[in-house]
This record gives structure tokens, C-alpha cells and sequence, in this order.
């Protein structure tokens, strides 16, 4: 009884996030929309007995993940929906085929498999060992694949993250080299505007010992 | 749920409270102490020793005039407190006190926990990541750019401390071979020694790192007032602010739980019964959390990140290849 009605609040809730994620129109609301989705389907998993699922679907993508996209987001400002504002059409018609051809699949996968009672969960299910056990004997290929791949992609950021934008060669104009600055203007600039005083540069003993 | 929903119900109430008035008392036992360290004394008006003190600061915060700043998101400027309270409130829903005991005057057996499942400190870690939201909710929703650039830096802040947060606490998972908080309270009475003694380094860094997690001097950049007037809750007053601060004491309360259970054994000691020895090793952390606080001053943003990433976390990897080896070669 406790059951079901759980279950079906998570489900109307995971519905309504759902259908928030895509109808909001502040990106916030939508992110933060997707992090409820997320939640309700961790206390399904929950509902399921499989209560590492539901912890590490909480902690990696409603946790880790989403709180990227927010961070990102809450710091774009005003400016989040921009990407979206000059979508071409054809971009639009893909998207719109994309969606159908899920949909579609979905009617199938849905359509083939009778609705009833599945496969009945045991109470190792989604057990913490059990899980480790797959990932490093079955699947420990796929496993060390995914890391590796995870890697890549972290040194790839960094990458591009440390790299400056060098100037390009057809346009040498958009990048101008900084102007060198005499120590004098330097400390005057320091000082701010208003400083009444005159500022000397003082000589050092190697300057003029050469 | 082997106790049923009354009975759990009924805990749940019970433990909420008993939370509640450790913060009460937290904040009042802070004031003081730290009036002791600064050689003045504190709080002593209201009530013996002033110990009524924080009732008062209630009564003044309830007064207060509830303010919804002009541009902001209502809805989520109002509900940004709840998440960080409930959240923090949550994880106690997993933390032992103690074994079973049997209720006095009848033969009745409870268990001194909530619930107990087998993944207890994920599910820790799972809602300790959603107090985040609470933060960067609060600071985005107030429409105002120090709550913004408060909440920016404290989600910078715990993202990366967490990471060393959790990496110290697996070589803990990797002794006693379980997530259960009560399996790793069992385990340290089955290896025989409380586990700072083995993970000395995980101890250290788990500490340094839960208190970046909580935001308490000296990593409180969050709500460094030099530069963010108050950070994430700058547009906050009355009852809603109490809530972050709320959230913040109890997440203290929390890991110090969490440190006892981990590192101390828990409810684990001689004599005395276990909750006893729950409470007194939790109060030993408050108590050293409140002497770094009147102690430290405050580190340097880029410090902070500079020790989270690179002095903190490359530890607490060679700390858990050591273990890990360790672990191995005993099995």
C-alpha cells in the first residue's frame, strides 16, 4: 500500500519534471526541472530494492553532473538561452525527425513487450558488492574503456581550458599586442588618478651599473 | 522497515527535535567558547549562563520582516532555505546512535537508528551533494550579484572538497569491507582498533575537508564579508536566513556524527551506554571545529582551491592506493 502510493507519486512527479525540463522557459527552471526527474526516478530505483542505483544515480547525476549545468547556467545569466535564439531550420526539422524516430521507437519496444508482471527482483538486486562484481570480471573491458575515455575527455579540457586564443594569421588586427607599459605610467595607474603626488621611479643599482 | 511506520514515525520526531536543540545548544556553547578564547565572556544574560540565549535569538528572528527581494524568483528564493535544511536534516536519518535498546519499563526492542541500509554513506554523500542546491538556489534566486558570487564560490568550494571528502573515506569503506554506517561501527569492534589509528591520514584529511564542506572558518569564503557582504544568503533576514544557518550547524553536527561513527567507532566504548559515547565523541569534533574557529584566520580563495586540488586530494589518492594495497595483501 505504502508501495504504490510511492509509487505513484514518484511517477506523476517524474511526468511533471519531465514535461518542466522542456516547457520552461528560463534554462534554470529547466535544470532544475531535470534534477527532480532525476530524484524521482532514484526512489523508483529506491522502490526496486536497488538501493546503490538510487544512490549513485542521486550522487553522480543530480549531484555531479546537474550542479555543472546550473553552476554554468546561473553564471551565463540572462544570456543561457542564447544558443537557442537563431536555431536554422534545418536544425529544427532534425530535431523534430529525431523526436519522432523516438517516439516511434518507443511505441515499438513498448508495443512488442507484453505489460504484466517481469522478472522478479531478488533481494540481491542492485547490491553494492554485486554491482562492483560485474563491473570488474563481466564488464571490466567496458569498464576501463569508460574511464579511460572520462580521462581523455578531463586532460582535453584542461587543455583547451589553459589554452589563450592566439591571434589568427588572416586577421592579425583582432588580437593587438599589448602596448609596453613604462614602469613610470605603471605605478601612476596603481596609484589611481586622484594621487596628488608626483611619483619618481626610483633607479636601481643594476640599471645604471649595466 | 523492521520497525514499523509508528514506531519509525515516531523516532523520526524524536531525533529531529533532539537535532534541533544540539543546534540551539551549538550556538550558544560557540558564543561562548569563543568569548572564552577572546578573553571576554560571551553570552550570559538571558537564563542561567545565558543558556536561554539562543531561545531569545529566536523569538527576535520570527519578528522579523519577511522580505522578498524586487526581481528575484519568489518560489525558488522561498524554497532555496528548505532544501538546505531538509537535506541536512535528512542525513540523519542514516547516522547510528547505538545498537538496540530496550525501551525502559516494558521488554519492547527498538533500534537506535532510522534506517540502516546497505549503502548508508552514499546516501550521506547523495544528500549531502543536494544541500548544493540549497546554496546556489538561494544566491541565484535572489537576484543579487554577491548572493550569486557567494553561491558560486561555495559550490566551487564543496564540489572540490568532496572529492577529498569521499576519496578519505573509502580507505575507511575499504577496512571494514561494508557502506553500512552500523557495518563499519561492527568492524572496528572486530579489528579491534578504532580506525584513526590505521587511517590516521584519511582522519586528517576527512577533517580538513568536512570543514570546507561546511563552510566553517578557516575555509568560509563563501561568506567572506571583506568581499561578499554575507554571500549566498546576503538577501536573506528572519526566519529564512536562520534556516541556512540552520542547514550549516547541522551539517557540522552531521559530519561530526559521521567522524565519530567512522573513525572513533561510533557507539562503540566502555562503560557508559552507546549513545552516550555518540554524543561525547560528536561534542569532542564540535569542540575542536569551534577552537580551529576562534583560532584561524581565514585562508586566501586561491589557497583554498590550490589545497583542495593539490595538496588534499593527491594524499588522499596515495592514502587510498596504501590502503587499498594493504587490504589486498591481508586478504
Amino acid at each position: 500500500m505504502t508501495y504504490d502510493i510511492v509509487f505513484v507519486a514518484a511517477s506523476a512527479l517524474a511526468i511533471a519534471s519531465a514535461l518542466g525540463v522542456v516547457l520552461s522557459v528560463n534554462p534554470f527552471y529547466s535544470a532544475l526541472s531535470l534534477i527532480m526527474h532525476l530524484v524521482s526516478l532514484a526512489t523508483m530505483y529506491l522502490l526496486l530494492q536497488a538501493d546503490f542505483l538510487a544512490a549513485a544515480q542521486v550522487i553522480v547525476y543530480a549531484g555531479a553532473v546537474m550542479i555543472m549545468f546550473l553552476f554554468v547556467i546561473a553564471y551565463l545569466g540572462n544570456r543561457a538561452d542564447e544558443p537557442t535564439r537563431d536555431i536554422p531550420l534545418w536544425q529544427l526539422g532534425a530535431a523534430v525527425v529525431a523526436g519522432a524516430a523516438v517516439v516511434i521507437e518507443i511505441v515499438v519496444a513498448v508495443a512488442s513487450q507484453a505489460f504484466g508482471p517481469g522478472k522478479t527482483v531478488t533481494d540481491q538486486f542492485g547490491n553494492p558488492s554485486l554491482v562492483a562484481n560485474s563491473f570488474f570480471s563481466r564488464y571490466l573491458l567496458g569498464f576501463e574503456a569508460t574511464s579511460i575515455l572520462l580521462l581523455v575527455a578531463a586532460v582535453g579540457a584542461v587543455v583547451l581550458g589553459s589554452k589563450r586564443p592566439s591571434p589568427r594569421v588572416d586577421q592579425p588586427d583582432d588580437f593587438p599586442a599589448p602596448r609596453p607599459q613604462p614602469e613610470l605610467e605603471l605605478q601612476a595607474a596603481v596609484m589611481g588618478a586622484e594621487t596628488a603626488f608626483p611619483v619618481h621611479h626610483m633607479p636601481r643599482k643594476d640599471e645604471d651599473g649595466g | 522497515m523492521p520497525d514499523g511506520f509508528i514506531v519509525t514515525a515516531i523516532k523520526s520526531f524524536v531525533l529531529v527535535n533532539l537535532v534541533m536543540v544540539m543546534f540551539a545548544f551549538m550556538t550558544w556553547f560557540e558564543r561562548r567558547l569563543i568569548g572564552r578564547f577572546q578573553v571576554r565572556l560571551g553570552p550570559n544574560r538571558v537564563g542561567p549562563f545565558g543558556l536561554l540565549q539562543p531561545i531569545a535569538d529566536l523569538g527576535k528572528l520570527i519578528q522579523k520582516e519577511s522580505l522578498i527581494p524586487v526581481g528575484s524568483s519568489a518560489f525558488l528564493y522561498l524554497v532555496a532555505p528548505v532544501i538546505s535544511l531538509f537535506s541536512a536534516l535528512m542525513v540523519f536519518s542514516v547516522v547510528p546512535f547505538g545498537g538496540q535498546a530496550t525501551i525502559p519499563g516494558t521488554d519492547y526492542q527498538i533500534y537506535l537508528w532510522i534506517a540502516d541500509p546497505n549503502v548508508a554513506l552514499l546516501l550521506v554523500f547523495a544528500l549531502g551533494s543536494f544541500s548544493f542546491y540549497g546554496f546556489l538556489v538561494g544566491g541565484w534566486s535572489s537576484s543579487s550579484k554577491y548572493s550569486l558570487y557567494g553561491s558560486m564560490r561555495a559550490v566551487s568550494q564543496l564540489v572540490s572538497y568532496e572529492v577529498s571528502l569521499a576519496l578519505a573515506v573509502i580507505g575507511v569503506v575499504m577496512m571494514s569491507q561494508t557502506l553500512s554506517l552500523t557495518g563499519i561501527v561492527d568492524a572496528q569492534q572486530r579489528d579491534g582498533v578504532w580506525y584513526i589509528v590505521p587511517q590516521f591520514a584519511g582522519f586528517v584529511i576527512y577533517l580538513l575537508a568536512s570543514t570546507a564542506e561546511v563552510s566553517r572558518i578557516p575555509f568560509d569564503l563563501p561568506e567572506a564579508e571583506g568581499e561578499l557582504v554575507a554571500g549566498y544568503h546576503t538577501e536573506y533576514g528572519g526566519m529564512r536566513w536562520a534556516m541556512f544557518q540552520n542547514a550549516e550547524y547541522i551539517a557540522l553536527i552531521a559530519f561530526s556524527a559521521l567522524a565519530s561513527i567512522l573513525f572513533l567507532g561510533g557507539y562503540d566504548g566502555p562503560v557508559l551506554p552507546g549513545p552516550l559515547w555518540m554524543l561525547i565523541k560528536m561534542f569532542i569534533f564540535l569542540f575542536l571545529s569551534i577552537w580551529v574557529r576562534s583560532t584561524l584566520p581565514r585562508v586566501r580563495y586561491d589557497r583554498l582551491m590550490t589545497i583542495g586540488w593539490k595538496v588534499l586530494l593527491p594524499l588522499a589518492t596515495v592514502n587510498l592506493l596504501v590502503t587499498s594495497a594493504i587490504v589486498a595483501y591481508r586478504a
